[in-house]
Order: structure tokens, then sequence, then C-alpha cells
């Protein structure tokens, strides 16, 4: 009798569970193409059996309700290596612009550096044709139009440079404004979701959540702490809490030294957001590292030929016959900071050029001489200043290939996850197993293309240089 | 062996270089299988042709060779980063199977393997 009885409440909760099993896989063809929902499948739970005569006979199974089939690991994963190529690419697109100001087809009559390789060498040049004839206004005016050329793109390029990080500066701090917005969003999430579903999964709202995590983490580097009920914990990657379950806390900036800094409770973090990661470590690396190391490398350059170039034309005699007190062709710079905005051209007479060595007559050519060969001397750190900006330019090339190539790699990373997670999560037919299979095969064979092609290209070299040598 | 030399379509070591880095990101497991089959190939080629020939035109298709070494070294270099990559991601995702396998529960609290001692 029970047992009919139960056979009956069987087939009926079977056919109940079905039903419910259908109501999800519908609800996953529907959300088929909603951005962020995350396929769920159907979670039995066994009933428990009773006791007939002493025999337990098993009362089969309810559907009790419905699991995401994400995977927080996999999406932590992501959203790392999302910070990392997020950080990289604003940082390559600052680097770009800045590598596009140094490259001469930019023009030198706009507000771009010209080519300020070509104007060390046109003014250097323009001295050894005032050898030749060291009293010939003509070549004189030629003197004083290249050095105005070579100050005035130097001058522009650090002018462009300072107005690029003023730019980057602006942006980092409306960084800093939306991932406040997103943090109070998420200590929302968190409530309700360990509210409404304190032990299992929260589904859409889980998927929400995921979605904001991922937002966040294109602007910000994150770690991500599972807590108690299903909540989340979300620190900066140096440890400064941004969101604690349901509360969140906001990331403040203020101005230090003119350029906005980023407050976390009091604690000036600007440092640590740089090596964070997200784009507001890229705005960062870029205003803080990139930018100023380029402008430094300009004022060295500045700073040395015009001082170098001034005390030379001080030390000789001009067309006036005037001895060590010719003046300065550029306005002398009181240090090396400021040297490549401030540089510019103070000499309007072309008579003050000291072409003649001290007390020699107005006619000799001893110091224009010496001023040409200061092109072949030493005097920018070490360097000529033609190789000095040589030098740079190529470190600064180097610079920016090194970001493609990081950049490059951690696109792939994320393309690779993000295959990985829609197999996962998505409604989509892949099987979870075949997918990790598939990756497995591609690393398996992409490593001995690398190897292969490693070999080859060492012998390849080896044997071309033994080639040119022979 | 004159074919190899005279036939300029030894596949660029840059696009060969690129192309691996593509198909890697988007784990096209097919397409980095033939390659390596034809980088297996190429490489028997050259160990059995190109290397060996003492002639002025070995000289000269080795230089031309090691020319485009060099200007692939910068894309092996994204290829590299990319495979390290990879290989990060695929121990995460072992580990994710590991834990689907039960071996492991999440918040690491359960230990589901065998008891040891005396119970």
């Amino acid at each position: 009798m029970g047992t009919i009885s139960s056979a009956l409440s069987i087939m009926t909760g079977a056919l109940d569970n079905d039903q419910a099993a259908l109501n999800v896989v519908a609800n996953n063809v529907a959300n088929a193409n909603t951005p962020g929902y995350t396929q769920e499948v159907p979670d039995w739970q066994q009933n428990a059996p009773i006791d007939i005569n002493g025999v337990l006979v098993g009362q089969g199974a309810t559907e009790t309700g419905a699991t995401s089939q994400r995977d927080r690991v996999l999406n932590e994963r992501l959203d790392q290596q999302q910070q990392l190529a997020s950080a990289s690419g604003t940082r390559l697109t600052a680097l770009n612009t800045v590598q596009s100001l140094f490259t001469p087809d930019s023009g030198s009559s706009s507000s771009t550096a010209g080519d300020i390789g070509s104007d060390i060498t046109s003014f250097f040049d323009s001295f050894s044709s005032l050898e030749a004839n060291p009293t010939d206004n003509a070549l004189r005016q030629d003197v004083l139009a290249t050095a105005s050329t070579l100050a005035g793109d130097v001058s522009n390029a650090a002018a462009s440079l300072n107005g690029q990080r003023s730019s980057l500066d602006q942006e980092a701090a409306g960084v800093a404004t939306q991932v406040n917005s997103l943090t109070s969003a998420l200590a929302q999430l968190n409530l309700e979701i360990q509210s409404a579903s304190p032990n299992g999964d929260a589904g859409t709202l889980e998927d929400q959540r995921q979605q904001d995590l991922s937002q966040l983490s294109q602007l910000i580097g994150i770690n991500q702490i599972t807590t108690e009920n299903n909540g989340l914990s979300i620190t900066t990657t140096s440890g400064q809490l941004l969101v604690s379950e349901g509360q969140s806390f906001q990331l403040t900036t203020g101005l230090v030294n003119g350029v906005t800094n980023f407050f976390a409770g009091g604690t000036n973090i600007t440092s640590q957001l740089e090596s964070g990661g997200g784009e507001l470590g890229g705005y960062l690396t870029a205003r803080d590292q990139d930018i100023p190391s380029v402008l430094n490398s300009l004022d060295q350059l500045a700073y040395s030929v015009s001082t170098q170039v001034n005390a030379l034309n001080n030390s000789g005699t001009d067309l006036a016959g005037d001895n060590g007190n010719a003046g300065d062709i550029f306005l002398e710079p009181a240090q090396v900071a400021g040297s490549a905005t401030a540089m510019s051209v103070v000499m309007t007479n072309p008579d003050n050029i000291a072409a003649a060595s001290l007390g020699a007559d107005t006619g000799d050519n001893t110091n224009a001489v010496a001023m040409a060969n200061l092109a072949n001397q030493t005097i920018v750190n070490g360097e000529t200043p033609s190789n000095y900006y040589s030098n740079f330019i190529t470190a600064l090339g180097s610079t920016v290939q090194q970001v493609q190539t990081e950049n490059t790699a951690q696109t792939a990373s994320v393309t690779q996850l993000q295959t990985q997670s829609n197999a996962l999560s998505s409604v989509n037919l892949n099987d979870e197993a075949s997918s990790l299979t598939v990756f497995e095969r591609s690393y398996q064979a992409a490593s001995q293309v690398f190897t292969i092609l490693n070999t080859t290209m060492a012998s390849a070299l080896n044997l071309g240089e033994q080639a040119t040598v022979s | 062996m004159t074919e190899l030399r005279v036939r300029p379509a030894h596949p660029q070591l840059k696009q060969l270089v690129t192309e691996a880095s593509r198909a890697l990101a988007t784990l096209d497991a097919d397409r980095l299988e033939e390659l390596a089959l034809s980088c297996q190939a190429l490489n028997r080629d050259l160990n059995r042709d190109l290397y060996r020939d003492p002639g002025p035109a070995g000289a000269a298709a080795r230089g031309a060779l090691a020319q485009q070494a060099r200007e692939a070294a910068g894309d092996m270099a994204v290829f590299a980063h990319v495979l390290d990559a990879t290989r990060a991601n695929l121990r995460v995702l072992r580990r994710l199977r590991e834990l689907r396998e039960g071996h492991f529960e999440y918040g690491g609290a359960e230990w589901t393997g065998s008891r040891h001692g005396h119970d």
C-alpha cells in the first residue's frame, strides 16, 4: 500500500522536477543573448528515505533551485589579467602619443617636436659654415635661425608633454569617480546577495556583481576576498579596503605639487595605485614615470646645449669687438628641470655672435670652430648632443615596444580566459572537459612551435653571422 | 636542395611567429598543431639542405634567414609572453578541474580524501 503510494509520489515528484528543470533550460535559452548572464543548471536534492517494515525506500529527488555555472576562481583570474591588459593598454596609448611627438614627419611648424635630431645637426653645421666667413651677416643670421628652430622644437615638445601630462591627470581623476560609483554599487549588491541567498548562488544578482567586478578591474587593480554568507570584500592590490561586504570606502583626490593624488582613508596611495593595474595604473605610470622621464631627457639636452653654447659665446669676441661679453645666444637656464620648456633664443643681433677668440680680430674664426666642435664633444651626460638625442629616441622606442609586447600577451591571455569563461558560464553547448582538452592541446602544440622556432632562429643567427664573417 | 634555395617561399619566420601567437591567443589547437608540423618540416629542410650548403648561394640564403630571424625577434618575445600567460591560465584551469572533480571543497574546510589513523 505504502509502496504504491510512495511510487506514485516519486513519479509525481519526477514529473514536477522535469518541469522545473525545463523551466531552468527555458530561462537559459531566453537569456542566451543577455550580457553577463550565466547559465543555470537545476539543483537536485535527494529526499529522505522512508522506513517500510524495516526496509529503507528511496523517496526520489526534489528540484531545489538553480545554480549558475560561474566559477569565481576563473573570474578572478580573468579580472586580474584584465587589470594588467587594461593598465598596459592605457600606458601604451599614452606612450604612442609621446612617441608621435618625436616623429619627424609630424612637421616642425606644428605644435609637435619636429625633427630635433636634424635641428641639432643644422645648428652646429651653421657654425661650421660661419667658420669660412665669420663676418658674413647672412651666415650669422643662419646661426640664429637654426638656434630658433632647435629651441622652438624642444620647447614645443616639452609643452606638448606637459599638456599630455595634464590630460592624463584629469583622466586619472575621472577614473576615481567611476571606481567610487562601482564600489558603492558592489556594496549594495553584497547586501542584497547576502540577504537573498546567504548559502547558495544568487543567480542574476551574482551575474550583476561579476559584471561590476569586471568593470572595476578595467579601472583599477583589485583583490577579491570571499566572506561569509556569500559576501565579498574588495581591496586595492596593495591592500586598501574598497568594499567590505555591504560597506564601500571612497577614494578621494587632492592636489599635491599640482598633480592629482589619491587617498584611501586619509592615506596617500598614489604610488601604490600606479603599480596596481587597471586604467588608473596605466594613467599614473604614464603621468608619473614615462612623461617625466622623457621631459628630463629633453631638459638635459636643452640645459647642456644652452649653457655650453652660451659659455663659449661669452668667451670670444663678437663683430662689435666685445671681448668676453658678447652675451647669450639661448636663454640661460638656472637649473636642469624646466630647461626644455624655457628653451628660447634671446640674442636678436647676429653681430653679437662671438666667432673670434678672445682678443682676436673680428675676422678670426677660432671661436666659431670651437662652437661647431661642440657637436662632437660629449657635453650632454657624457654623450654628444646628436648621440644623446638618438639614444633617447631609441630608448623611448624600446619602451613602447616592450609595453606593446606586454599588452599583446596580456590581451591574448584575456581572450583565452574569456573563451574558457564563456564555455563554462554562458549558454552554449560546449563541454567544459573538451574546452580544457583544447586548451591543453593548444599549449602543447604552441610549446613545440616555440621550441622549434627558437632553435631555428638561434641556428639561423649563428650561421648567418658566420656567413657574413666568411 | 637547389629548389629550396631558389624558392622564396620559406614561410617568413616573422609570419610564422605572428600566426602562432594569434592561434594561441584564440586557442586554435588545430592551427597550432599544423604550425608545429610545418616548423618541424622547416627545421628538417634547413638541417638537410641550407645549413650544409658550403657554396656562396648557401651562405647568401643563410644570411637571408638570419635577417628574417632578427626581424622576427620582437614577435618571438610576444609569443614567449603569450606562452607564459597560457601556462599560468592552464594551471588555473587544471586546478579548477580538480576542484570540480571533488578533490577539494570550496572554502577549504572539508577534506574529502581518505581518513588516516585509528577509527
